[in-house]
């Protein structure tokens, strides 16, 4: 009876235990980022749901709408005109293209851009689930980014 | 560990509690408009109450304790009228503790809903809460008069004032402790909370519902001014932002405007149009930078500029990477900005 | 027998006009009767009626109508624009690039006599709201005037294709540019700025069409000087009088970013030397963002064409807080209005009521809904007020649930038809409601200055459009023939009492005049989005032509290949015509039909 007391405490422990170890949020991250180290943004919950803000802040809604374009293309899609590595989106955002894409480069701070561009990844579900947003705060018309299934789930990665 | 270091250590560690309550510009006990009156009022009458009832009932419950007992006496063995006389004092005592609570109730309604009861023509502010900082508007049916600020609310002396109070992102509390109590900012839901300054002074208050990492440093200022003094502040405010006065500066506006800063930031006139942080169109009016943080100072702005993360980290402003030169221009510029 | 009475009842006309006389039976103002066969610009004439006397096409043989030919402009972009005939010659003006193509009419199969790339900057398509339309070209004195979407005017040589002149007006780095159809007035060619969702400044210039200079340019907001508002501008309603009310009636320097465009249709009376156009919504949606009547924004003006100075104003919905653009047709008509000769303009507006303004004076003299309406009350003749419903009132941060009409109107820019004959007004419109949910928006130029998220759906009746003849006297609906899709393209209609429009799914149709039934319909590649016209081809016969292509805000999800699980996707407009993935495809299409 009492080992199986101590059993449900030393699980209860460890259960809190598990919630001290915080995902870590990098404010100050010195240095603009490089492509090897820019990783770390879309596997990082605060970074993707601040690339979310930025995306509204910004006016990317806009034209891009909650991904599924509008003005600009859809970014919920496996449709990608420049690429859709984290780096290439990042890329884009940064230097603007040629078709009406304007450039943020200017405005935005590097790791700003790395953040939308995690965000614009997790749209399509290019990320792992548990980093993608599991809430849409406004009109709900669609599933959350981390509910979202890929539309071509044979394509790893873009 | 003895009963009086015990103690010692329990009134050392009470005594900065205690002492913070005693900032008169942050203070419930120090009542600076109608409505703080009322609560203050109501406030001291449940302390007073509560304190004498609690003080006699302690004060009863030592003298049954410490008074001897006879040893041969047991309940069955009480007599009539002393039965009569212990549920007379019973019931006594019931009646009076629900005239207190009833008495108790009925002031608490009526002086919460003198709070609530609108003024007359009262002065409209929209107070929206966002992470972490205060986006103030000045309402009015004549558009002229529309203007915006933030962390900094000006309001004149005698006349009631009406906040609407609204939140971005996630629940704030609206609280000047000298003013009035506090009341929730809710995203997508509209409050509303009247008062009446009694006389001049400088309020501070803060945000009281926690936020977020930076709740601590989400601080507004109230500044209860004399009706002219107001409307001379209110002229100043819808005045678009004056022009660059020297070379600096006008190289600090075209830094702002062309660069990220006007992206999230508003400066009337100059044709910055950004909603996301703290409209600037008048900052060097205000006297304190990133929501009561520090003073409004060049060099405190200007070490905000360069590393706002390590200041408040978290908050929502980036590191811009500026040279210190265009940073010295940029804080001449918005310094300027009166 | 009904064609033989149809061909005399325009003979009628003809001489009416030559002679001057038998004006009171006729609706039509004197300078809009007379018809050579000819589409000169994009609404027949600069009364707007889209109205010709050809009466070969009638209800008895309507069903004959055939395929002549077909021409592919190649393009997936939506096709607006009113393919326009010039004696031989047919003129069409393609999407983003722009292109003109000139073809000969005389010979068989559409062969290209010239073609003329004007080549706008890309950078234009991003900030061009609704898809990168164009909504075609005008046509005077041997030149064919056009827009770009990177907000040029270009003139060409109508018989060789050679370049006369360009003006550039637009600025694309701020989201400026243009897609409406120039108008050409006597000697100048009218024409307006788009960017309303990028918080651009509205604006029409008049341009002189020898050589292109600007004659004048009004703006929609700011001082008065800007507007060129002076001692002749009497404004019907108290409330649009007084001093600079294009700043004051805003917050701040909100009106430097307020909207206001001109990018729909401008009408012109030459008896009165009137230019009519309409403004468009005020920026940011978000109205919280602009307390105040946000003058002169969602109304229609009257200017002088000579000098521009405005004569009057309405505004049909101030402080617009649903982006309902004031830019839809004016058409000019001469009506026995309650026993009284008057010279009225028909507006059926993107709110929801048909008006009738005395184009005089800007007096309404009425304003009767033709779709359900739950965002407002009525309008009081009196004042001129549009009555807001305030549960319908949109906010920041707050959702705001079926709101009738929606943001895109009870009927958009597709400009609807008169005839003199039957007295109706066939409108092509939508029955859609939305619920919108207000953001907090920056204004960063060059981006879109928007601030709501929305979703359109189907409104009451569960269809989500209809096509809708108007008794404009009787100021009420005469028949309707319910669409299960909005209804996104012009209408035209003829002598011979013989009504053409399209559907977005690709149905060319002619229904009866009087009736609304059905004549004949033909299935095209795309969907229909553009302006019918009808004409007298080299051979003497009566030919309809339409420019089919899916796109514009209710097609963007073919045109930009859109995600249409998102519901907010092209503001909103993917709720209402998501369903269209995988049934209609891009293709831009010229039909030509006739009778076999």
């Amino acid at each position: 009876m009492s080992s199986a007391f101590a059993k449900i405490g030393l699980f209860a422990v460890a259960l809190v235990l598990v919630g001290c170890e915080r995902e870590k949020r990098d404010f100050n991250a010195g240095p603009p980022s490089s492509a090897a180290t820019a990783e770390h943004f879309e596997r990082d919950a605060y970074d993707i749901s601040q690339g979310e803000r930025l995306y509204g802040w910004m006016n990317c809604v806009g034209c891009h709408s909650h991904g599924g374009g509008g003005i600009g293309p859809a970014l919920s899609d496996d449709n990608w005109i420049y690429g859709g590595t984290l780096q290439q989106i990042h890329d884009t955002i940064r230097d603007g293209r040629p078709n009406g894409m304007p450039a943020w480069g200017a405005r935005l701070t590097d790791d700003e851009i790395w953040q939308i561009a995690a965000y614009v990844r997790s749209m399509g579900r290019y990320v792992a689930k548990d980093v993608a947003p599991s809430r849409q705060d406004a009109m709900q018309t669609s599933k959350a980014e981390s509910r979202r299934p890929r539309l071509s789930p044979r394509w790893g990665a873009p | 560990m003895n009963a009086r270091r015990f103690a010692q250590q329990i009134a050392l560690a009470a005594a900065p509690a205690l002492l913070a309550g005693c900032v008169d510009s942050q203070s419930v006990l120090n009542p600076q408009s109608g409505e703080a009156h009322d609560l203050a009022r109501l406030f001291w009458i449940f302390t007073t109450v509560c304190s004498l009832v609690w003080v006699l009932v302690v004060a009863a419950l030592l003298t049954l304790l410490l008074r001897r007992r006879r040893p041969d006496s047991t309940p069955e063995t009480d007599n009539l009228e002393q039965q009569s006389r212990k549920t007379a004092v019973v019931a006594g005592l019931v009646a009076l503790t629900a005239v207190i609570l009833v008495l108790f109730t009925l002031g608490s309604f009526y002086t919460t809903r003198g709070l609530i009861a609108p003024g007359p023509h009262p002065l409209l502010i929209k107070v929206t809460g966002a992470q972490w900082w205060w986006q103030v508007e000045y309402e009015d049916s004549d558009p002229t008069q529309v203007f915006s600020t933030a962390n900094e609310i000006h309001i004149p002396v005698g006349r009631p004032v009406t906040f609407d109070l609204e939140a971005t992102d996630v629940i704030h509390s609206f609280w000047a402790p000298n003013l009035m109590g506090k009341q929730d900012l809710i995203p997508g839901h509209r409050n509303s909370l009247t008062l009446t300054a009694d006389k001049p002074g400088e309020y501070r208050g803060q945000c009281a519902e926690f936020c977020g990492l930076q709740h601590s440093h989400m601080a507004f200022l109230v500044v209860a001014q004399t009706p002219a003094e107001f409307w001379a502040w209110r002229q100043a405010q819808l005045k678009p932002a004056a022009p660059p006065a020297s070379g600096q500066q006008a190289l600090g506006q075209h830094l702002f405007v062309e660069g990220s800063c006007a992206t999230c930031h508003t400066i009337s006139g100059a044709g910055a149009g950004g909603k996301t942080g703290p409209d600037l169109t008048h900052f060097g009016s205000r006297s304190t930078i990133a929501a009561g943080l520090m003073a409004n100072t060049p060099s405190n702005l200007a070490a905000w500029i360069k590393d706002p993360q390590e200041l408040k980290p978290g908050v929502n402003m980036p590191q811009v990477p500026l040279s210190d030169h265009d940073r010295g221009a940029i804080v001449a510029y918005l310094e300027a900005l009166k | 027998m009904k064609a033989g009475r149809a061909i005399w009842f325009s003979l009628v006309l003809t001489i009416c006009a030559a002679a001057g006389i038998c004006a009171a039976a006729d609706p039509l103002p004197p300078f809009a009767r007379a018809d050579d066969g000819q589409w000169t610009l994009p609404a027949k004439n600069t009364a707007s009626t889209r109205f010709s006397t050809l009466a070969e096409i009638n209800p008895a043989n309507a069903s004959r109508l055939r395929l002549d030919f077909t021409f592919k402009t190649g393009l997936g972009k939506g096709e607006e624009a009113a393919p326009l005939v010039v004696g031989n010659t047919m003129y069409i003006v393609t999407p983003y690039p722009n292109t003109v193509y000139a073809l000969d009419l005389t010979k068989p199969g559409a062969v290209v006599k010239w073609r003329f790339d004007p080549h706008p900057a890309p950078a234009s398509q991003g900030v061009a709201c609704c898809d990168v339309i164009n909504r075609g070209g005008a046509y005077a004195d041997g030149k064919l005037v056009f827009n770009t979407l990177d907000g040029q005017t270009i003139a060409l040589n109508a018989t060789t294709g050679k370049l006369l002149w360009r003006t550039q007006l637009g600025n694309i780095k701020i989201g400026e540019t243009i897609t409406m159809a120039p108008l050409i007035a006597r000697d100048k060619v009218l024409v307006g700025d788009s960017g309303g969702e990028f918080g651009v400044r509205g604006w029409i210039a008049a341009l002189n069409l020898a050589d292109g200079k600007i004659a004048w340019k009004a703006f929609n907001t700011g001082p008065d000087k800007d507007v060129l508002i002076g001692p002749s501008f009497r404004p019907f309603y108290a409330k649009d009088r007084g001093k600079d009310l294009g700043v004051s009636t805003w917050v701040g320097d909100e009106w430097k970013t307020g909207g206001g465009n001109v990018w729909g249709w401008v009408s012109y009376d030459p008896d009165l030397n009137l230019v009519y156009y309409g403004t468009g919504n005020p920026g940011p949606w978000n109205a919280e963002q602009r307390p105040g009547n946000n003058e002169w924004t969602a109304g229609i003006f009257a200017r002088d064409l000579n000098t521009g100075q405005a004569r009057w104003y309405y505004q049909w919905s101030p402080h617009d807080i649903y982006d309902h653009d004031g830019v839809n047709e004016n058409i000019l008509l001469d009506l026995h209005w309650r026993g009284q000769p008057r010279k009225v303009l028909v507006h059926p507006e993107r709110n929801g009521y048909v008006y009738v303004l005395d184009r005089t004076t800007g007096e309404v003299l009425s304003a009767k809904p033709f779709v359900f309406i739950n965002s407002s009350r009525g309008v009081d003749l009196k004042t001129g007020e549009l009555l807001m419903n305030p549960a319908k009132k949109v906010g920041t941060d707050k959702t705001t649930y079926d709101i009738c009409p929606t943001a895109s109107g009870a009927k958009d820019w597709e400009p609807s038809a008169y005839s003199p004959r039957t007295g109706l007004l066939y409108i092509p419109h939508a029955n859609l409601c939305m619920d919108e949910h207000g953001v907090s928006v920056s204004y960063i130029p060059g981006t879109p200055y928007v601030g709501a998220d929305l979703r359109q759906k189907e409104g009451r009746g569960g269809h989500r459009g209809a096509f809708t003849a108007w008794d404009v006297l009787g100021q009420k609906k005469s028949w309707e023939v319910q669409e299960p899709l909005p209804v996104w393209s012009g209408a035209v209609v003829t002598a011979g009492d013989v009504v053409f429009y399209g559907t977005l799914d690709g149905w060319f149709k002619a229904v009866g005049a009087r009736s609304g039934k059905l004549l004949w319909r033909y299935k095209t590649d795309s969907g229909i989005i553009s302006q019918p016209v009808v004409y007298r081809g080299p051979d003497g016969h009566e030919y309809v032509a339409v420019l089919s292509g899916i796109g514009g805000w209710i097609g963007m999800v073919i045109s930009n290949n859109m995600d249409a699980r998102d519901k907010t996707g092209a503001l909103g407009m993917v709720s209402a015509a998501g369903d269209l993935v995988g049934k209609v495809k891009k293709a831009g299409t010229l039909y030509v039909f006739r009778l076999r």
